[in-house]
């Protein structure tokens, strides 16, 4: 027994082919499910507003999934963490596709950009009509798509620079074993947090909350942090064990740490059932026409059962059931959790973007015009699964799985990190 | 802790903690033997010690360290604690008990409606329950930490002990009592010592028994406290259930009794023994005489004037503050325009009532043929099911509002001529006009010819 431990001998922690083959099978998979995605988006017959929708979701999703990884990096330096410091470099390595997937977003940036106006309803030249949209009327400087492409940008630089940042110099520290190195790194946590945390928020304000432009909620970006946390730590309890299952890490990584990744997971599957009830409680009491259309359209026909569907499968079920230490040590029950939140996160998005889908159509003067999402009587939207919204999405994932394995190269643990021995030695009380 | 009793007992023999790590001092022996008490110098080392001693077959030890061990119950063979399981059936009741609470306090013994929400309905009360879980939560938390550790021990004869009162700065301590049946002090001393400790002593009891316990003073005042603290909840529970001559305590009397009359209550200094009076015949209360008839009630002569009274000046801060008044006590029904289209006609049309209100500013209808004291007298004192408003609105301010009324007439039909000329340049773009508003046949229409830089050009799409 003791405080401290070395790396076991025997520990194959060099990455070696993992990398490649994982680049490989993820952009395999993209190939093929983005490629039947393209088929069936462009045979949908709605000039491809299916597809960009399930696009934007998907997309969504692989952005969250790395927003919640990047998230414990920081924090790991911020709070002077221990035993992250076993699942630090994987975690750095999923950061590392932040630039792959803000190149992937171009896919429908660049559309919104050049005219597309199926997608945003801001975009729609009838947004624009003072009468029609009187207050959307006043947001349409922020909603424009130029502006809106700037701050993508900004957002792929931020994102990209924070994720290469704390990755090269961890790098740095296998190499030279500076232990001023982790001291440089907690410096720079605290602004980098900041940043982090204002990117984070503007980004979900913009790509997702932005489908519902006439609609006010202040905490929707603290939300969509929570649900992208969950879907973080999900992925990254999978992708430990995917190494491990490789022989790689066998003996630094146990049941103490995915412990730890599991409580993460359960603290935001709580926190993102809480800031989401504390945005619906508030827009209930409230009580005003422009906050609580949004909920109209998800506590009414048939979203209502997705909407159920959340309360029960992305908080009561997992929060009741993840309560338990055991089931968070037990890896294959901690898996089965990962997998059944990293669905639910994705529905989540989903429920987040889709009620947003039909657009209404009004007569104002006997001209027709588009009066966009969150009108009409609420029996016409529809839920409607389709194939392209998993198509897309799975087709992302297998994106995000080669940016990943692009970064997974070297050695998986920091190996000269000054508080490696202690997280080796990691037991929670 | 510990060195209560320092005046009488012996100090200890040989140990002191920097010998050959085998200390073999049989110091306090002033009564039977208790147990042995061991000092390793590190945490770790203290739970190799705590899996030896386990291995060895004790049970009746404890390790003692200034903060939480890692590893030390799995090294001392303790099974985990049902703390969790009592935090989460407390926090379960908790849920359930404040939401009993709200659903018997909102919804059953006192219906309340707020916000126009149903007296029982459950997002309402998720904040409370989910306060409740949290606070019933912690406190078993925290008490069944306290219980299940069977703390406070505020007495204990390793306190007998010197090296004892450094647990909580800096010793990692392992002590095995007598009572176990693989005691032995000779060979427990060797296994301890074995296991690396740097200092081992044997603790003894107290010769005398009635000193093994806690002093009686050490309880009496617990018990005396306690009682004592409860003296307020019984005063109150007496009060609320007997009945007293003695007057109410007043911990305030100046404020309680203050030197004044209030409304209705008695008075020794009238007849009638009431302290309100009435008004005296002949008299009028200051500031109440309205002998005016025609500033107070819009006659003249016994007629509707068709002027203002005297003492008002019609100026255009007079209007405005006409305006002012009007927006806030007859736009709701007559509209902001006065042509009888307010919110509550609108609302009640969209729900099919029929309820007409009178057009204040069309020139052709009853209200401008009025004479202004009529007008006056309407705001006074209402008309039909229109309530009058001379209690809200002081008579100058409902002159203030027949004036722009009257104002409102002349604008009805206007034209670009009634603005002056050198104000036309201001006009902002107009609004479209809510309802057809055909010129009246006695307006004179304005020159096609004339230059008109504000003249509204028709509206090209669009409507309000």
């Amino acid at each position: 027994m003791s405080l401290t431990k070395s790396l076991h001998p025997d520990e194959k922690y060099k990455a070696g082919k993992l990398g490649a083959s994982l680049t490989k099978i993820g952009g395999g998979i993209a190939a093929v499910f983005l490629g039947v995605s393209l088929i069936l988006g462009g045979t949908h017959g709605d000039g491809w507003k299916r597809f960009f929708h399930a696009y934007v979701i998907g997309w969504s999703y692989i952005f969250s999934i790395l927003v919640g990884v990047l998230w414990l990096v920081i924090l790991h330096h911020l709070a002077r963490g221990r035993w992250a410091t076993a699942v630090r470099r994987i975690c750095e390595a999923m950061t590392g596709a932040f630039p792959l997937v803000f190149i992937a977003g171009l896919g429908f940036v660049i559309p919104v950009l050049a005219g597309y106006d199926n997608l945003y309803y801001w975009t729609h030249h009838d947004a624009h009509d003072a009468v029609l949209n009187h207050h959307l009327h006043h947001k349409l400087g922020w909603l424009s798509p130029e502006f809106f492409a700037v701050r993508y940008v900004i957002y792929g630089i931020g994102f990209t620079a924070l994720a290469s940042y704390f990755a090269r110099k961890s790098r740095e520290q296998d190499e030279s074993g500076d232990p001023k190195i982790s001291e440089q790194l907690r410096i720079a946590s605290g602004p980098a947090m900041i940043v982090y945390a204002l990117l984070t928020c503007m980004a979900a304000f913009d790509i997702l909350m932005s489908f519902a432009p006439k609609w006010y909620s202040t905490i929707y970006g603290v939300n969509f942090w929570g649900s992208a946390c969950v879907g973080g730590f999900a992925a990254l309890a999978l992708m430990v064990l995917g190494i491990q299952r490789t022989g790689r890490l066998t003996h630094s990584i146990n049941a103490e740490h995915y412990h730890d990744i599991g409580k993460w997971m359960f603290a935001f599957t709580f926190f993102w059932a809480y800031t989401a009830f504390s945005q619906f409680m508030l827009q209930w009491y409230g009580n005003m026409p422009e906050e609580t259309v949004w909920y109209k359209y998800r506590l009414f026909g048939e979203w209502q059962w997705v909407s159920i569907a959340m309360l029960v499968g992305f908080w009561a079920f997992p929060f009741v059931f993840l309560l338990s230490r055991w089931t968070k040590r037990i890896v294959p029950s901690l898996v089965f959790f990962a997998v059944w939140q990293l669905v639910f996160h994705w529905l989540d998005i989903y429920w987040n973007v889709m009620p947003q889908y039909d657009w209404q159509v009004t007569t104002i003067d006997k001209v027709a015009l588009n009066a966009g999402p969150l009108m009409g009587d609420t029996a016409l939207h529809h839920v409607g699964f389709s194939p392209v919204d998993v198509t897309v999405w799975i087709g992302l994932v297998g994106l995000l799985l080669a940016g990943i394995g692009r970064k997974l190269k070297g050695n998986l643990i920091p190996v000269k990190d000054p508080t490696l021995p202690l997280a080796l030695a990691h037991e929670n009380l | 802790m510990a060195t209560h009793d320092e005046h009488e007992t012996p100090p200890p023999a040989a140990d002191d903690g920097n010998g050959n790590g085998t200390g073999t001092g049989d110091g306090y022996g002033d009564g039977a033997l208790y147990g042995v008490l061991a000092e390793y110098d590190t945490p770790g080392e203290l739970v190799d010690a705590a899996r030896k001693v386990r291995d060895a077959g004790y049970t009746e030890f404890d390790c003692f360290s200034p903060f939480p061990v890692h590893g030390i119950d799995e090294a001392m063979g303790i099974k985990r604690t049902i703390l969790p399981v009592l935090i989460f059936c407390g926090g379960f009741l908790g849920t359930i008990g404040g939401l009993f609470l709200e659903w018997w306090m909102n919804a059953h013994n006192w219906p309340w409606i707020v916000s126009g929400k149903p007296t029982w309905s459950i997002p309402a009360n998720v904040p409370i329950g989910f306060e409740t879980t949290i606070l019933m939560s912690v406190f078993t938390s925290f008490f069944g930490m306290w219980i299940l550790n069977k703390l406070p021990q505020v007495w204990h004869p390793f306190f007998r002990l010197d090296r004892f009162a450094r647990v909580t700065d800096d010793a990692f301590l392992l002590g095995i009592e007598a009572r176990d049946q693989r005691f032995d002090l000779e060979a427990t001393k060797k296994l301890l010592a074995d296991a690396g400790a740097i200092a081992i002593e044997p603790c003894y009891l107290e010769a005398d028994p009635a000193r093994r316990t806690m002093p009686k003073w050490i309880l009496a005042f617990i018990v005396s406290s306690t009682a004592f603290a409860l003296i307020p909840f019984a005063i109150a529970a007496k009060a609320r259930n007997s009945t007293s001559t003695e007057p109410h305590l007043h911990i305030f009397p100046d404020m309680d009794f203050q030197p004044k009359y209030k409304s209705d209550t008695a008075c020794d200094m009238f007849p009638d023994a009431r302290c309100n009076r009435g008004e005296l015949p002949g008299t009028i209360a200051r500031g109440s005489l309205q002998a005016d008839d025609t500033l107070y009630r819009g006659l003249a002569d016994g007629q509707w004037t068709t002027g203002f009274p005297r003492q008002l000046d019609i100026n255009e801060a007079f209007v405005r503050r006409g305006q002012n008044r009007f927006n806030i006590y007859c736009a709701p029904c007559h509209g902001y325009d006065g042509r009888g289209q307010g919110a509550v006609p609108q609302r009640l049309a969209a729900s099919g009532a029929s309820w007409s209100v009178r057009n204040l500013a069309d020139p052709a209808a009853t209200p401008a043929k009025m004479p202004n004291g009529q007008l006056f007298n309407t705001i006074s004192n209402g008309f039909n099911t229109m309530m009058g408003y001379a209690q809200q609105l002081p008579h100058i301010d409902r002159w203030a509002i027949v004036a722009y009324v009257r104002a409102l007439q002349r604008s009805y039909n206007a034209t670009i001529d009634d603005v002056p000329a050198d104000k036309r340049g201001n006009m902002p773009a107009p609004p479209m006009p809510a309802a057809p508003a055909a010129p009246s046949s006695s307006t004179p229409s304005t020159s096609p010819a004339s230059p008109a830089p504000a003249t509204p050009a028709p509206a090209t799409g669009g409507a309000p």
